[in-house]
């Protein structure tokens, strides 16, 4: 082995000293022909046949020599250089299509990549968990119930804790408390100044199941979790890192939460498998364990993730929750008859609502990797055919068709490497912001990575695109019918051989236009989707509203003319034109509470309809600084609400419960009180502002007490400088106030719209790309159709034809490929219209205005592109057309 | 005449050069050309550049080693010397080739006046 290795090696080396090996060997050949020719000469013949002779017994000095190259070195590796190396020259020579090349793959590569990663995260690999597709998520209230409805989707205490007792086919189940991330706390340390913190509570087995390690310190124990033991918590990573400067010395110590002192367990890891699925892009400062004694007699506030044992199936698991279900209700009464366990896959609750927008995605990204192909296909061929003339000369001095093919496709698989490499790099740029930059909403988007499989994925794209825009090509090229000198002189006449790679060209752009048409119809459609969600009526003003998180230590009676207080000063503050109070701001929290319509306040047996409606316990004057509009009746003063006996809510609300007469005057049963309605309040789109509103009402803060508060200011003032005098002057209130949690509500809406805004900027990427490409790839085929028949259109002018009907053809002939082009692209956006129904809002995917808007865009980009050529046609001057060649 | 001679069996050449460096020590290549022609009496049909092929073989499998020197009649020559591995190599290759002829030998029962090597 180890012979035939060196040789290997040795061969290898030759390929890179061939001069200095032929010089060598030059001088070996040469003693052996003398030694040879002093011979024969000794042998009696004469000189000039003794050196011929000679060269006859070596089998001619020529093969000899190639002899020996063939044997000392590869001479398909030494080939691939020679290749390699014209191809270099070939660039440098031709800078403007090689970067225009270049950049084109990269772009499709990068996008392509990137799109397939993130694809690869969220739907194609299993969640970051082990055993990850035993995970199920099991649900309350019906299985139609929206996912985001938390109050229907949560479980009590008692039905967790009997699910636990009575199931057969989970090894674990866990839960969290998705109510508690919604409640801040006010975190002091001994030295340092206060801050507002969200904490979520857990399970203590969740992190061991979701195979989570902590990064610093421990996660929690069973005795972590028992009443009345000892606070603690785990830090998350990013507030660590924030709030401790990475201080590795901070387990163990303690924290003051809402004046309770806190012990830190341990810093979660960075990359948190919770976190990430459940609550992307959402903050979450610390874990507390969830104690399930301090929640059981709340009403549903735990979300369950169970494990399946190996081996059994969901449907099994499904079977066996909802008998597990009926036991549990069977020995706790308390529960009622409403309660059930839907089982579902986590990976879909997870990933579900995503599938069709990525899927969408991915489609959108190899479509644009099509055209890009096709493009590069195109300007290959036109360059080819200019070339034409060098291969034939290249054929006549005996180089065979294989030899040109390899040399054409060294070329274009040259391109593409090139381009891959710089897209991966691009994709790597892209995925790196996504994962790590961006606050898109979307869940394990921090995991997303260039990895393995997005590596292969792109491996296999660059070798599709260099088959597809590169072999073909090249083959089309190097398999001429008459090589030699008839195509040397066809050339000359700029003619009729290229007419096959004409029509292919031709056919080529078409297909481009279709995609490109295709592409940005969808663009479109995505764009008013996007636009109608943007313009929707929410039912309140985002635009200039503050939300200020104000948490109290502890609510007594006196609480609600503590914030009024509060409400008094700043309403003071100058450009501060309201300020009200909420428990419930729109986008992140939620929660539902019972009511009923009650038929005469006196009689508690006079109540129907009994239902949930969302609940939001305001101050007076919160609806006004929100600009939520009152539609009937009036809104809260400062005393409503003293007695629960004031409530207002929302059109759906009074619907239902009058649907033919006025709300206003009416009486509603809620926790036991009989309250009036004292106004009607329009719709809000409060849980975001795709998801239509549901059932509301409003209490006042007198009504029910509450420790954490948002003071929502409504001011044209900029954030900071309307921060900087709220903050002085609540802090002269109060000068231990967090007042760190001060966000824009604009800046809320954005976040909830994330998702589908980075879905519309990519797909209107991607169209224009896509346009942009097709209009470049026209262009090239028309204006080389003017190159070609420079000496026709001359001729044609010196016989009278005027500018005018030259240009006029030029341009005909451009509208012809594209309304081809634009005909196949709209009925493939018809055929696949259904698979955009997901991803649209507002819209129909048939949108007749759209589809005509966007396919008239496509059609004037196209003139434009053909534009040009004719110009430069109309402008031939004949006497020089005719002249050159 | 030369229908009459005998074609190199693919491999054969190889172990006559290493053969050749061994019996007459470090050699230039028209030296070994030289050497196998005479050995082979006029039998071999041998064209003489494919011995270069042979020796740049056996070379990069370092079986043999090259230096240039001077000939005899004071002239620069690449000088072919067998090295160990090349010797270890010949004696396999030579016993292998012996076993080889030996049973061609006994198969074709009749033996002509060929040589035994």
């Amino acid at each position: 082995m180890i012979p035939a290795l060196d040789r290997l090696l040795a061969r290898f080396r030759a390929a890179f000293h061939k001069p200095e090996l032929d010089a060598d060997f030059d001088k070996e050949l040469a003693h052996h022909a003398d030694m040879l020719t002093e011979q024969y000469i000794a042998e009696g013949m004469p000189p000039a046949q003794a050196r011929r002779q000679a060269r006859l017994e070596l089998g001619g000095i020529e093969q000899t020599r190639e002899l020996h190259r063939e044997t000392r070195s590869l001479p398909w590796f030494e080939q691939l250089g020679l290749d390699l190396r014209y191809t270099a020259r070939l660039f440098q020579r031709e800078r403007g299509f090689t970067l225009i090349a270049l950049a084109i793959i990269a772009i499709g590569v990068g996008l392509n990549t990137s799109v397939f990663s993130l694809v690869n995260t969220v739907l194609l690999r299993p969640l970051p968990f082990p055993q990850a597709e035993q995970f199920v998520w099991i649900t309350n209230g019906p299985p139609e119930t929206p996912r985001d409805n938390l109050s229907a989707v949560t479980h009590r205490v008692d039905a967790y804790e009997g699910l636990q007792e009575s199931n057969r086919t989970l090894d674990h189940l866990e839960a969290y408390e998705p109510f508690s991330l919604r409640r801040t706390f006010r975190l002091n340390r001994d030295n340092g100044s206060p801050e507002t913190v969200n904490s979520i509570m857990v399970s203590h087995g969740m992190f061991p199941l979701l195979g989570m390690q902590p990064y610093l310190g421990r996660f929690f124990t069973a005795e972590d979790a028992l009443p009345n033991g000892p606070p603690t918590v785990v830090l998350s990573y990013q507030f660590w890192q924030n709030r401790f400067g990475g201080n590795r010395s901070i387990v163990g110590e303690t924290i003051r939460i809402n004046n309770t002192p806190v012990e830190i367990l341990g810093v979660a890891p960075r990359l948190d498998a919770f976190a990430s699925s459940f609550y992307p892009a959402v903050r979450i400062d610390c874990y507390a364990p969830l104690v399930n004694d301090n929640r059981r007699t709340w009403g549903n506030t735990l979300a369950l993730v169970g494990r399946m044992k190996p081996g059994i199936t969901i449907d099994q698991a499904r079977a066996d929750l909802a008998l597990a279900m009926e036991t549990t209700r069977a020995n706790r009464p308390s529960l009622g008859d409403y309660p059930r366990a839907n089982v579902l896959a986590l990976h879909d609750h997870i990933a579900g609502s995503l599938r069709q927008p990525l899927l969408f995605l991915s489609v959108a990204a190899g479509l644009l990797l099509a055209i890009v192909a096709f493009n590069l296909g195109g300007l290959l061929l036109a360059r080819g055919a200019a070339r034409g003339k060098e291969l034939a000369l290249r054929t006549a001095l005996g180089a065979g068709n294989n030899r040109i093919l390899r040399q054409l496709f060294t070329e274009s698989a040259t391109l593409v490497v090139v381009g891959s490499l710089m897209g991966t790099v691009l994709a790597a740029g892209m995925i790196y912001f996504l994962a790590t930059k961006s606050s898109v909403a979307i869940p394990l988007l921090q995991s997303v990575r260039l990895d393995a499989a997005s590596l292969g994925f792109t491996l296999l794209l660059s070798a599709v695109t260099a088959v597809c825009c590169g072999l073909a090509p090249a083959w089309r090229l190097s398999c001429r019918r008459d090589p030699g000198f008839a195509a040397l002189k066809d050339e000359g006449r700029g003619a009729t051989a290229s007419r096959g790679i004409m029509r292919v060209r031709s056919f080529l752009v078409v297909t481009e236009i279709a995609l490109a048409c295709g592409l940005v119809i969808t663009a479109g459609l995505v764009m008013r989707s996007l636009h109608n969600v943007l313009e929707l009526e929410l039912g309140y003003e985002p635009e200039n509203l503050t939300a200020v998180r104000i948490d109290l230590i502890s609510s007594d009676e006196h609480t609600a003319d503590y914030l009024y207080t509060m409400i008094d000063r700043v309403e003071a503050l100058p450009g501060v034109s309201a300020a009200g109070f909420t428990d419930c701001i729109p986008i992140e929290r939620d929660r539902s509470w019972g009511i009923s319509a009650l038929d005469n306040p006196e009689d508690e047996d006079s109540r129907r309809d009994g239902t949930g409606a969302h609940v939001r316990l305001v101050s007076a004057g919160l609806l006004e600084a929100m600009g939520t509009r009152i539609i009937a009746g009036r809104s809260f003063n400062r005393t409503d609400g003293a007695d629960r006996e004031a409530i207002i809510i929302n059109q759906t609300l009074a619907r239902r419960f009058w649907p033919n007469q006025s709300a206003v005057g009416n009486y509603v049963r809620q926790n036991g009180n009989a309250m009036r309605v004292i106004g009607v309040a329009e719709d809000v789109r409060h849980r975001g502002p795709e998801i239509t509103a549901g059932r509301e009402m409003y209490m006042t803060n007198r009504s029910w007490g509450g420790t954490s508060w948002d003071l929502m200011i409504r001011s044209a003032l900029p954030h900071n400088t309307l921060m900087r005098s709220v903050r002085a002057t609540l802090q002269e209130i109060d000068p231990t106030l967090p007042l760190t949690q001060a966000r824009e509500m604009s800046t809320l809406v954005d976040h909830a719209n994330s998702a589908r805004r980075l879905m519309a900027s990519l797909v209107t990427g991607f169209a224009g790309m896509a346009l942009g490409l097709a209009a470049l790839g026209l262009y090239g085929v028309i204006s080389y159709t003017v190159t070609q028949r420079r000496k026709e259109i001359g001729i044609r002018m010196a016989l009278g034809a005027t500018s005018g009907r030259v240009s006029r053809e030029i341009v005909s002939r451009t509208l012809q490929l594209t309304v081809w082009g634009v005909g196949v692209g709209l009925l493939g956006a018809l055929a696949a219209g259904r698979l955009m129904d997901a991803i649209l809002f507002g819209v129909s995917s048939f949108d007749p205005m759209t589809y005509v808007i966007t396919s008239l865009s496509v059609v004037a980009c196209s003139l434009f592109a053909g534009y040009l050529p004719a110009r430069e046609a109309s402008r031939i001057d004949p006497v020089h057309a005719l002249r050159t060649d | 005449m030369p229908s009459e001679k005998l074609d190199l069996l693919q491999g054969t050449l190889d172990l006559m050069v290493l053969q050749t460096l061994r019996t007459m020590g470090p050699l230039h290549g028209y030296g070994i050309a030289r050497r196998i022609e005479q050995v082979g009496s006029g039998d071999i049909l041998l064209n003489q550049g494919t011995i270069y092929a042979s020796l740049v073989r056996l070379l990069q499998g370092k079986w043999i080693s090259a230096e240039w020197g001077t000939s005899e009649n004071n002239r620069r020559a690449k000088y072919y010397a067998l090295t160990a591995r090349g010797r270890k190599r010949l004696e396999a290759d030579a016993r292998n080739w012996q076993r080889v002829a030996d049973i061609m030998d006994r198969f074709l029962s009749s033996p002509p006046s060929t040589k035994g090597a």
